[in-house]
């Protein structure tokens, strides 16, 4: 035993697979530690806030200032505030206009807004430039004058008269501590469509999409054993009928069987635990398989022909005899079983049979969430991106383990 | 030849057999639904109708057009003889189309789509791992972990990374439908080329997918064959080593034949919710929006539909893989 | 003496490990097969006899590699030679091999006369596939084996017709030398008598004219060819006739392995078999003096550190120990 684990921590496969696995687990413990709270809290409204640092507005404009004159501050705000589209109009402009862009790049900030200044006449109308496209150059226009044009907000309050009264003038060269901002939160991954932490939501996600997994594993490992066993060693009228139910189950998709009996069960009693079982139940027909043939070869080997001489009892016998010798087999299996159970229950989401989703997230549900709420298609990576890179992540290094373990364990296919 | 009939009689009969069984489980399991149905969608259906025996009404309405009055059996019969003429009944979410309807207008999307990629898929996946196995340096070092990595990105994660980097960045290929959405059906060159410009981002992701997984498997049963002993004695024959690669990549690619078989169902998950992603007319699409609508008319016909599907691709590969690979037909044809 | 069909002078391999460690499996050895005789070479497993039968072929590849000696045959010598003129001008023509393990040596998916048709196509692109046919007909039946066999994969052949069929393509082109590793020992008996019979049919029909047999049981070489040598750890201890070989043999270890297998002769019956102890020494680091010295019971000190030479004595009898031919035989004689 002792050298068995030893040789599995040889195979580089195993060791970095494991090493993958460990890591999401420790992350699934230890971020709540850090940032604690209900995963299904939704904390910001609206829909998919990006990912960033957030700062109050409110405390910062009451917070002690620093004055800082930095050279680049002016091209840096006015580089943010100029969409990418105005860019790509401005060049336009300069195109109609005749001026040389060949070495324009739209990045400079400065080069493109003093370009602007020298090429860009209101009253001229270019050939072929529709009305509508010069009423926009118009408003282009005032907009990038007041970007440049004041260099300070007043803050103003209503007094006792009710009238508008200046309390406070921010200027440009005003600056505070994000110590100092009372409210600052930290967003490594934005917020999702209903406003919630994505990240708080995915590490919660992992571990309920990996409970899931273990379940249906355990589940689909220990029909799969007890079929297998049961058709292997007792064999004759009870091995053909196993062999037919599994051979039928072997041929429907268990994906289909998924989807009508998760569908049968009604979304009220879908919890996660419920759908795990149900995976669990789906997908023992390849474990049923492999056992079966592995005690088919052990049964007449003479250490279980001893044990069925000296007078032990079946369960003895399979316990002590066959049990070990396919242990390795039975744990692979195991492990492919989890990872394609993670899958499962992200596709079975994605048709909307997920579990039901007012408990908890699970992978499978945040991806269908971003997809009801378009995040591929208006640009919110945060809210799928990491999903699919967790769930691949977990599939990759459960593999791996399972390649380490069959290059230990099958030294054929040893390179 | 005699041989060969009594393979082909078994394999028949087992196909037979599950056939039944899956039709048995579709009919079953549906009905064992804590709630009732028929309720459900008549609660639905009479929506604000607070008038009782109007509700009553619309329920026995609904229980005889479903046949959910009769007993058990009965129902299973009248089932079968509708489904053998095609009649899987009327789809609540698309009232008054009907379910075969439904069905008829998204199944040639879905052959259409994943029958090429899928083998397209397996090819390439055979020819990537056969290659991997014959060159192996470098290749085991740096590009099978990247294989391994990609074989694991679930289908529907391929599908959405595929669109929003082809789609909707580069803007190479449409990133939803069968079609342009300002079309309706008809044989024209316009329509013609929408449909294979939407073609495209479903197609590859699914072709990608496939190839991930099958070359890690191939890779590994080329390497097992390029030590086999005929290897050797063919060698010291004299026979080139180009013939010899042939003779492995042959044997090494027959029992992918029974791996498409065996993981053909388990594809077709995937790529169904690939459809879905891709609103692709096909159905995967039909399935989620019956599910979202509790169409279970709908639900039911389409699983059915799929589990046919399945079960004649594993049995046709099933003949196939017996009528060529001679090591199968000395096994099972005696 | 006749003309010499296999010369080996000399010979070095080595294979290299995937831990890039080199073991050096045949070590020097030399030896001649003269046209129409066959010599069998005997010895426990991993001693290197199946090695040598890889090694004498002039052709490696990974993780077997040569390091020095000849290899000549009929007086051409191959050892040199660009991999694929030996593989286009010898292999299969001058000499062939078969496997040990004859139960997979043919590609299952193919049928036998498709093999044939490369194999023969290999040396000779332009040969007529109906050509081929007839000669392997014709060579099918003189050897006795039906034609049918041809038109069947090797899945559907028996055993023993496997390694029939193995042994008529091996020689379908009539190579001077064949090299058999251990072509009988996975058989039954009837199957067993008749593979030899069918060795000895190819030599007395001429279509080849000489031959080596690689087994780890003495007496089978005894009943099938002229001389017989014997191989320990990686080089040659004793050679002579297989007459002289069963019935004197003058190494140690050669007696170690006469005591350790069964001869099925009269009054045997009842005789006590004894295995040699020990294991043969690591080919990584061969020992300086005798590799057999850790296992002998009549090593002396410095047997363990000067290398032994090979010694010839009588006709055409060779042998590898610190002992004297008479010293040896006395003291055997004595047990």
């Amino acid at each position: 035993m002792k050298n068995t684990l030893r040789q599995v921590f040889h195979s580089s496969k195993f060791v970095a697979g494991f090493i993958i696995f460990v890591a999401i687990l420790l992350m699934m413990f230890i971020y709540p530690l850090i940032n604690p709270g209900n995963p299904l809290q939704q904390i910001g409204v609206g829909t998919f806030a990006k990912p960033g640092t957030y700062v109050s507005l409110y405390d910062a404009t009451k917070s002690p200032v620093s004055t800082f004159r930095l050279p680049d501050a002016a091209e840096k705000r006015l580089g943010t505030s100029l969409s990418e589209e105005d860019k790509v109009a401005m060049v336009e402009w300069f195109e109609a206009v005749g001026a040389d862009i060949s070495d324009l790049d739209t990045n400079d900030t400065e080069k493109m807004l003093e370009m602007w200044d020298e090429y860009y006449d209101p009253s001229a109308k270019p050939k072929g430039m529709i009305r509508a496209k010069i009423l926009y150059y118009g408003r282009l226009d005032k907009s990038l004058k007041e970007m440049g044009g004041s260099d300070s907000i007043s803050i103003a309050d209503k007094n006792e008269e009710g009238e508008l009264e200046e309390t406070k003038k921010i200027l440009d060269t005003d600056y505070v501590n994000t110590k100092d901002v009372a409210n600052v939160k930290t967003l490594p991954l934005g917020t999702d469509n209903f406003g919630r932490d994505v990240l708080k939501e995915l590490v919660s996600a992992t571990g309920t999409s990996i409970r899931i997994g273990l379940i249906a594993g355990i589940v689909a490992t220990l029909i799969g054993l007890t079929f297998g066993l049961l058709a292997g060693y007792v064999g004759g009228i009870l091995d053909d009928i196993i062999m037919f139910v599994t051979n039928i189950f072997t041929v429907i998709p268990g994906f289909v069987l998924l989807i009508l009996i998760s569908y049968s069960i009604g979304q009220e009693q879908r919890g996660a635990a419920v759908v795990a079982i149900v995976i669990g139940f789906t997908s023992w027909t390849w474990t049923a398989r492999s056992v079966r043939s592995q005690v088919i070869s052990l049964r007449n080997r003479d250490h279980v022909n001893l044990s069925k001489l000296s007078g032990h009892s079946l369960v003895r016998i399979v316990l002590t005899d066959i049990l070990p010798y396919i242990a390795s087999y039975v744990v692979m299996a195991f492990i492919l079983q989890v990872s394609s159970g993670i899958l499962s229950e992200a596709q079975l989401s994605l048709l909307g049979l997920g579990p039901k989703t007012t408990e908890v997230p699970t992978l499978g549900l945040m991806m269908n969430w971003a997809m009801l709420y378009s995040a591929h298609t208006n640009g919110s990576w945060w809210a799928y991106f990491p999903v699919i890179l967790t769930i691949t992540l977990i599939s990759f290094s459960l593999n791996l383990m399972n390649t380490g373990l069959d290059q230990v364990f099958n030294p054929t296919l040893r390179d | 030849m005699k041989g060969y009939r009594k393979y082909f009689g078994k394999k028949l009969l087992w196909f037979v057999v599950t056939f039944i069984v899956a039709v048995i489980l579709n009919f079953i399991l549906p009905r064992l639904m804590p709630a009732d149905p028929v309720a459900s969608i008549t609660g639905k259906l009479a929506g604000g109708n607070s008038d009782a025996s109007a509700v009553a009404e619309i329920y026995k309405r609904y229980q005889k057009e479903f046949g959910t009055d009769l007993p058990m059996i009965q129902q299973f019969f009248r089932f079968c003889k509708n489904a053998i003429h095609g009649n899987f009944g009327l789809s609540f979410s698309q009232y008054p189309r009907s379910v075969s309807n439904i069905i008829a207008s998204s199944i040639g999307w879905t052959i259409a789509l994943q029958l090429p990629a899928i083998l397209v898929g397996w090819l390439l996946g055979n020819i990537l791992g056969a290659l991997a196995a014959y060159i192996r340096k470098g290749y085991d070092k740096v590009l099978l972990p990247i294989a391994l990595f990609l074989g694991n990105v679930p289908a529907f994660g391929m599908a959405v990374i595929m669109l929003v980097i082809f789609g909707v960045y580069l803007k190479i290929a449409p990133i939803s439908g069968g079609y342009a959405f300002d079309m309706i059906p008809h044989l024209s060159w316009n329509f013609i080329k929408s449909v294979i410009s939407h073609y495209q981002l479903p197609f590859w992701s699914i072709v990608i997918i496939s190839i991930g997984g099958q070359a890690v498997g191939m890779r590994s049963m080329s390497i097992y064959e390029l030590n086999a002993d005929y290897v050797k004695y063919s060698r010291f024959l004299g026979i080139k080593d180009r013939k010899i690669v042939g003779y492995v990549f042959r044997n090494a690619m027959l029992p992918q034949v029974t791996g498409l078989a065996m993981s053909i169902g388990t594809m077709i998950g995937g790529a169904l919710v690939a459809e879905i992603i891709f609103s692709y007319p096909g159905l995967g699409s039909t399935m989620y929006s019956a599910v979202t609508s509790a169409d279970y008319p709908l639900i039911s016909a389409t699983t059915l539909i799929i589990t046919i599907m399945v079960l004649v691709m594993t049995f046709l590969l099933d003949i196939i893989y017996g009528f060529i690979d001679p090591r199968v037909k000395a096994a099972q044809f005696e | 003496m006749g003309k010499a069909m296999l010369e080996v002078k000399n010979l070095k391999t080595k294979y290299i490990t995937r831990f890039h460690e080199d073991v050096y499996a045949v070590d020097g050895v030399s030896f001649t097969i003269e046209e129409g005789k066959s010599l069998g070479i005997a010895g426990e497993s991993g001693c290197g006899k199946s090695t040598l039968a890889l090694s004498m072929m002039g052709y490696y590849f990974a993780p077997l590699h040569y390091i020095s000696g000849d290899i000549i045959i009929d007086g051409k010598n191959i050892s040199g030679m660009d991999p694929d003129t030996v593989r286009k001008t010898i292999l299969g023509t001058e000499i062939a091999y078969i496997p040990q393990a004859a139960m997979n040596a043919l590609n299952p998916t193919q049928k036998i006369i498709r093999f044939i048709e490369d194999v023969v196509h290999a040396h000779d692109p332009k040969k007529d596939k109906k050509e081929i046919r007839e000669m392997a007909e014709k060579r099918f039946a003189e050897l006795g084996l039906p034609a049918e066999a041809l038109n069947k994969h090797a899945v559907e052949l028996s055993g023993g017709m496997k390694q029939r069929t193995v042994i008529a393509v091996s020689t379908i082109l009539n190579p001077k030398v064949l090299i058999a590793d251990e072509p009988s020992s996975a058989l039954d008996v009837t199957s067993q008598k008749m593979v030899i019979k069918m060795m000895r049919e190819l030599m007395e029909k001429g279509y080849i004219k000489s031959m080596l047999f690689i087994t780890h049981e003495l007496p089978l070489l005894y009943n099938v060819t002229d001389d017989i040598m014997v191989m320990y750890a990686g080089q040659l201890v004793e050679k002579g006739s297989a007459e002289q070989m069963v019935f004197d043999p003058v190494h140690p270890y050669s007696h170690g392995l006469m005591k350790s297998i069964l001869v099925p002769e009269e009054g045997t019956r009842g005789q006590k078999l004894t295995a040699i102890p020990g294991a043969p020494p690591n080919l990584k680091r061969p020992p300086d003096g005798c590799r057999f010295a850790a296992r002998c019971k009549y090593a002396k000190p410095e047997c363990r550190y000067s290398a032994i030479p090979e010694k010839e004595f009588e006709e055409n009898r060779m042998y590898r120990c610190l002992m004297g031919v008479d010293e040896l035989r006395e003291v055997y004689g004595n047990e």
